[in-house]
């Protein structure tokens, strides 16, 4: 009966943002990038590239890493995820109409790593971006 | 309610519609809606032909589980970023632990210069926070 209320709540109020914590509580725990990805969007095959990803190739401090996204696909949705902390996922966009992709917010890092960025295209299509960059002190550890 | 059941009521469609509603209702009442808190926030946001930027710096501890377990204290970090121009979502997040500490956001949107544009966030505890800024 709660999970019934429960969908009932966000189908009502929820209708033009997805709230993926309640609805992939999954994706939060996944230790790896794939299986972030499958509890999200399910199994798909994203085209590479189309996304400018900065990020600094060498962070210095792990606690505080900037990193800028910006494209001119018209999205849905953009999710960050990294494979050096214990969990992957980092951030889920919900891009609204009026909003322009150029996005920067501030992760931190426990070790060098990958950071993978997938944008969910009004089109449908999926595209991917990935870049490696180096931590020289570690951001996790507090 | 119960008259218009018995009159129209042929594939009992309006006893189930009745009883969607007033599952909706007692969801709304039973699930008390906190109130957003005002807090500092510092935020930017200039107009510049047409588009307007933001950047907004949140301090927050931000303690992801193996941080909180180190200093042995309570998890916390914010789970949901919202920024609203007049209740028109312009901007939403869904965060998780590993966002720096004092997060800061910065995004852009199509808007105009006078409006006041509202962030809230929600942490783990599910409490939220707010702050107001006019667009320069």
């Amino acid at each position: 009966m709660k999970k019934i209320i429960l969908v009932l709540f966000i189908l009502v109020f929820n209708l033009n943002a997805k709230n993926y914590r309640l609805e992939n509580p999954d994706a939060w725990s996944a230790k790896n990038v794939e299986s972030a990805i499958e509890s999200i969007y399910g199994k798909i095959e994203p085209i590479e590239g189309k996304i400018k990803l900065k990020a600094p190739k060498v962070a210095s401090n792990g606690s505080s890493i900037p990193i800028f996204i910006k494209t001119s696909i018209k999205a849905k949705s953009i999710a960050i995820f990294q494979d050096a902390n214990p969990e992957s996922t980092v951030a889920i966009f919900n891009i609204q109409k009026d909003q322009i992709i150029d996005l920067s917010i501030k992760i931190k890092m426990k070790k060098s790593g990958n950071i993978y960025v997938l944008l969910e295209g009004l089109d449908g299509k999926f595209y991917s971006k990935e870049i490696y960059l180096d931590v020289a002190i570690g951001g996790c550890e507090g | 309610m119960l008259l218009l059941v018995d009159v129209k009521d042929k594939g009992g469609i309006m006893k189930k519609i009745i009883l969607i509603f007033s599952l909706l209702t007692i969801s709304v009442f039973s699930l008390d809606i906190v109130e957003p808190t005002k807090v500092k926030i510092k935020i930017k946001a200039k107009e510049n032909n047409g588009i307007v930027k933001v950047k907004a710096a949140i301090s927050h501890e931000m303690l992801s589980y193996d941080q909180a377990k180190k200093k042995g204290k309570k998890v916390n970090f914010i789970t949901h970023i919202q920024a609203f121009v007049k209740e028109n979502l312009v901007y939403d997040v869904y965060t998780s632990q590993f966002f720096s500490k004092n997060p800061f956001i910065k995004f852009k949107f199509v808007g105009k210069k006078g409006s006041k544009i509202k962030i809230i966030y929600t942490d783990l505890k599910g409490q939220s926070f707010y702050d107001i800024k006019k667009i320069k």
